[in-house]
């Protein structure tokens, strides 16, 4: 009798959902990660999108004319927590946001069937950006390859690579291991020596093994491609065994305020690449201020809301606004269904002075996308800590497109391959 | 009443022994039967089968395997999803390398390749007991972890380091895949799960599994009535891994459609031995009613406050989900530390006396 | 390969004598610290025949709870006097409310209630506290900072001033815990217990105080884990894993012996280290440290199914 009691209570529960969630508004969920060890880094990043929401409703009511609704599904990182909040989620919402590469992999194939949009942006899989074959998927404005090549475009500035020795210290996730295939193709063009040091998950806060490696092997360079904890355990690592700072770089989300404010003045010099940047004189700031911060919107503080990490959230969720306003602009209503946002969010164009207009000026490089250009490539600035905040180090650098794009063509179509019967977008014609 | 037994008589030593000596239970197995192959997948949507449905059924089944080592043979595993990631990685290398293979063919396959792990991991457990043992299985979690991690042609050395289940079909339908309808795999999943249970509860009821039992209560003991402790015990490892990782192949290619290597670490051992331990530790029922509500329960807790219009962020239900597993755990083992299969155990002795209870 | 297995690391380690020392001290303070939380173990194990799997969130909570204390504006080491009392309440409601219904159950159910109060404390910890990393107040307790550097051969060598605190706080603890339990009648009360609980019941030990008293010592040793682990990485629930690297330990020193539970954390310490180092990183593709350690204790536990330190198994039918 329990079980045909629990079991109907499970199928009574179902039911109930598939009634209750019907909420007004565009229904845009963000798999969400405040708990577990990577909440850290994500708590941040959340809350700049979710204040984002909470402006455009407050201020314009909605998008469109039609309110946003944000919710959050909690994943605590975990790919199985996520594809079931991908399950619960894709039925009533316009995109997925999977926040989390192993997540965007699984969800990947599902969405062709699905039909829905995939935004992962600075994450998710690099050959994404090919449009024609991953119809549903967006990692605007930057790929995993496009920030590796920036990063050694960077170092390239500083001198020939040939005959110099690059660590790649990674987490040993998918998301880490994402720009080893281009990173092993550089070294063999440009000539340095790639040494990949993998960091478990179980190690992320102790790393004296790979720092030990690191002191022997003696590398010019040191790139992190980490998350969560591992940053943190990276920098007071390096900052213990003496690496020069300056010779240390990270990906986008290696650059988190909190992790550099743990080791201080100790940090000078340490960089992280990044297409979203703090600008606490914009305008948007003080609409935050007025339409979130003052009425108890936000679950962010003043420091946070300063921090790098913050700022890209709101960017984020600019790239979700701004693909639900052209796909409203073009279906001609602002009941958009995951079909019209795809359409969206393949035909952004975030000019300066669209910036301008949405009071984000500096705080994310002008882009573009197309249906066959899923990413836009937009650049990144080289940011600096100089011992309390970071700041920018150099202008605005473009990813070496020439290198990337046939890798990309060659992984899109590995993929689509391996997962035959794959349909491709024929109709862009770009 | 409706368990009386009245009117039912046995003649022979056979017909006490029969699976179901009392009518009643046949009964009601048809008619869960019939519910679960006719009923829900007719009811059930897309959320109800791919976050209640499939799961439930391929946790309980690895919770079964895990319960033929634990509960039945009593030696203590902390490693079950390592051998469930054996048995996912076995069958996405013969997917792979032989495409003409029928998929089920595949996933029944490649839970002989994690019986052969387990059988080595096994070994120890001639020397060592209790929790020495368990811990020993840990040795196993950590290294094949590791191992899906850093051996590239188990994975094909795709850059991701992740498998990725290929569409894969079965006289014209898919059955796995993005392809894949959920209904189809529930009916795969179902058929699998149905014929590992009928196989398990007929080797434990039968002369393996009585040795088992022997060896679990006292191995000296036992080994002194004659039962070849190694033969007891190594079988009893092999059965439980194969069925564990024909779980984990139905894990991965029937539910979750890719999978990493960390998917497969100490979390998942954990969540079927919980499974195995609230359902009840020697007993195949019992392995169900452990997974309903293990997987159930934070789908229900997650659906609640919505449900209920409380305004509770996504991150404190989660939290309050996972104190909540943690207090039901505590709970259930001081209320009944044989698990919910005594509980129905216990309400199906009441039922059958009721209502004269003397 | 014979040459990469067998020559090559040790030639590597002739060669940068420095840089082995280097690595023996890493190990060493790592060794200390699973040397602790192993103490943790082996303290409840040897009174109540609990294997407390909850040892690894006790110290996350405790760290947490100094760090979360002090952000309230509370001074550092009323902080630390306060987190030990919150650690005795702890210690009082698992006694309370978990342990004592569970009195006389099977082993396994009551490692299974522990995992059930670890997840219980994973989220209760993570709804107070929040889930981000926090730094450990390190300068406030007077725990110096900086390093030492040492030139040994012409080469390198960095001791960390909080590594060297952290072993010599961890050896005064380890002496503190002989003499409690060797000197004093509350210390001979849980030895006792452990040798026979029916024995010590009659003649008039109180299983609760005991309890009570083991799961606080465990707090304690808890608390001194934290701020020494929190002050190398941060305080977060990411610290959690660290406890599973007690079990190994466990399994060499053998679960009831305070010496082996501190000569095994040492040795998996610093042999996992070099074993990463010398042939792991180089032959192996890295992070061998996940499972090392297990599959040491595997092999020595083969030889000996009690642990290099564990009292003898004596069997009866």
């Amino acid at each position: 009798m329990i079980t045909l009691k629990r079991l109907g209570t499970a199928v009574a529960m179902t039911a109930l959902l598939a009634t209750g969630a019907l909420a007004e508004g565009l229904y845009a969920p963000n798999l969400a990660y405040r708990t577990g060890p990577f909440a850290a880094t994500g708590i941040p990043l959340m809350n700049g999108q979710k204040d984002y929401m909470e402006l455009l409703n407050a201020r314009d009511g909605g998008i469109g004319g039609i309110l946003i609704d944000f919710d959050e599904c909690e994943t605590g990182y975990s790919t199985e927590k996520g594809v079931e909040c991908y399950e619960k989620t894709k039925g009533q919402a316009i995109v997925t946001q999977p926040w989390s590469t192993g997540i965007t992999l699984q969800v990947l194939p599902k969405t062709n069937v699905d039909q829905i949009p995939i935004l992962a942006p600075g994450y998710g899989f690099s050959p994404m950006a090919d449009g024609k074959v991953f119809q549903w998927a967006f990692n605007i404005p930057l790929s995993y390859w496009d920030g590796a090549s920036i990063l050694l475009k960077y170092l390239e500035e500083q001198g020939d690579l040939s005959g110099k020795k690059i660590a790649f210290l990674h987490l040993d996730h998918p998301f880490g291991k994402e720009p080893l295939p281009f990173m092993e193709q550089e070294a063999e063009k440009k000539g340095f020596e790639l040494l990949p040091i993998p960091v478990g998950l179980k190690e992320m806060q102790n790393q004296s093994a790979q720092w030990l490696q690191i002191r022997r092997e003696r590398p010019d360079y040191v790139i992190m491609w980490g998350w969560g904890a591992m940053n943190a355990g990276a920098i007071t690592e390096a900052v213990k065994t003496k690496f020069p700072m300056e010779n240390m770089l990270g990906v986008w989300w290696a650059g988190h305020d909190a992790d550099l404010k743990l080791v201080g003045e100790d940090g000078r010099g340490y960089k992280s690449v990044s297409w979203s940047f703090p600008n606490p004189d914009a305008p948007i700031m003080a609409d935050l201020k007025t339409h979130v911060v003052d009425p108890g919107k936000t679950q962010s503080d003043a420091e946070e809301m300063s921090g790098v990490f913050y700022s890209r959230g709101l960017v984020i969720s600019m790239i979700l606004g701004e693909g639900i306003r052209v796909a409203q602009e073009h279906a001609g209503t602002p009941e958009i269904t995951p079909a019209d946002l795809r359409w969206g969010l393949e035909n952004l164009d975030i000019t300066e002075a669209r910036l301008e207009e949405l009071g984000m000026t500096g705080m994310v490089p002008p882009f573009k996308t197309s249906c066959a250009n899923h990413t836009g490539h937009s650049g990144g600035w080289i940011l600096e800590w100089d011992g309390a905040k970071f700041v920018k180090a150099t202008n605005l650098i473009m990813p070496d497109a020439e290198a990337i794009a046939p890798l990309e063509a060659q992984a899109a179509k590995d993929y689509a391959e391996a997962n035959a019967p794959w349909p491709a977008n024929d109709a862009c014609q770009m | 009443m409706l368990y009386r037994t009245a009117g039912q008589f046995k003649t022979s030593y056979k017909a006490d022994m029969a699976l179901f000596p009392v009518r009643q239970d046949a009964v009601l197995l048809a008619v869960i039967l019939a519910l679960v192959w006719g009923v829900f997948p007719l009811l059930a949507s897309e959320f109800a089968f791919q976050t209640l449905l499939i799961p439930i059924l391929i946790y309980a089944l690895a919770a079964l395997g895990l319960n033929i080592l634990t509960g039945y043979a009593g030696q203590l595993s902390l490693g079950t999803g390592a051998f469930m990631g054996v048995g996912a990685y076995a069958c996405y290398k013969m997917v792979t390398l032989f495409p003409w293979m029928n998929p089920v063919v595949a996933i029944l396959l490649s839970g002989l390749f994690s019986a052969g792990v387990g059988v080595m991991f096994g070994i120890p457990s001639l020397r060592i007991k209790g929790f020495y043992l368990a811990i020993a299985t840990l040795a196993a979690q950590f290294f094949l972890v590791w191992l899906f991690e850093k051996w590239g042609w188990l994975y094909n050395d795709n850059a991701s380091g992740a498998i990725q289940v290929p569409n894969l079909d079965m006289f014209g339908i898919y059955v796995a895949g993005p392809q894949a309808s959920s209904l189809v795999q529930y009916y795969v999943v179902l058929a699998v799960v149905t014929l590992m249970t009928l196989l398990c509860i007929n080797l434990t009821r039968g002369n393996l599994g009585r040795t088992w039992k022997a060896t679990r209560d006292m191995d000296i003991a036992a080994e002194l009535i004659g039962i070849n402790l190694l033969r007891s015990k190594l079988m009893a490892f092999a059965v439980s891994s194969y069925v564990v990782g024909v779980a984990g192949a139905l894990f991965v290619f029937m539910w979750r459609g890719a999978a990493e290597p960390n998917l497969f670490d100490i979390p998942l051992s954990f969540r079927v031995l919980f499974i195995a331990i609230i359902g009840g530790l020697g007993s195949i029922l019992g392995n169900y009613l452990g997974a309903i509500l293990i997987v159930g329960l934070p789908v229900v807790l997650n659906t609640l406050p919505q449900a209920l219009g409380l305004p509770i962020s996504s991150a404190t239900v989660e939290h309050l989900n996972v104190m909540i597993v943690g207090a039901l755990i505590v709970f259930f083992l001081i209320i009944e530390p044989h698990g919910l299969a005594r509980l129905w155990a216990l309400i199906r002795e009441k039922l059958i006396i009721w209502p004269f209870p003397h | 390969m014979l040459n990469d297995i067998f020559i090559k690391p040790f030639a590597d380690m002739a060669a940068a004598p420095d840089f082995l020392l280097q690595v023996l001290w890493e190990g060493l303070v790592s060794g200390i610290l699973y040397a602790l939380i192993a103490l943790g173990f082996v303290l409840i194990y040897r009174s109540s025949r609990i294997f407390n799997f909850a040892q690894g969130i006790m110290v996350v909570f405790a760290a947490l709870t100094l760090v979360g204390l002090h952000a309230l504006g509370i001074p550092a080491w009323i902080s630390v006097a306060l987190t030990l009392a919150v650690m005795f309440a702890l210690a009082v409601t698992i006694e309370r409310v978990v342990l004592r219904p569970l009195v006389g159950q099977p082993d396994i159910i009551l490692f299974m209630a522990t995992i059930g109060i670890t997840l219980f404390l994973i989220g209760g910890g993570e709804i107070i506290f929040g889930g981000e990393n926090k730094v450990m107040i390190t300068e406030e307790l007077g725990i110096p900072t900086g390093s030492v550097l040492l030139e040994p051969w012409g080469g390198l060598l960095i001791l960390e001033q909080k590594d060297i605190t952290a072993v010599l706080v961890a050896a005064a603890l380890v002496v503190a815990l002989l003499v409690f339990l060797n000197r004093t009648r509350m210390g001979r009360a849980i030895r006792a217990l452990g040798d026979d609980h029916q024995a010590a019941l009659s003649v008039g030990i109180s299983l609760q105080t005991v309890w009570v008293l083991v799961w606080f010592i465990a707090g304690i040793i808890a608390l001194v884990t934290g701020i020494a682990w929190g002050a190398r990485a941060g305080v977060s629930f990411a610290l959690e894993v660290i406890a599973y690297k007690a079990l190994p330990v466990l399994m060499l020193g053998g679960l009831e012996s305070i010496t082996g539970a501190i000569i095994g954390g040492l040795m998996i310490g610093m042999l996992e280290k070099l074993f990463e180092i010398y042939w792991g990183q180089p032959l192996l593709g890295g992070n061998t440290e996940t499972w090392f350690a297990f599959v040491l204790a595997l092999v020595v536990l083969l030889f000996r199914p009690q642990g290099l330190f564990g009292e003898r198994i004596i069997e009866r039918v």
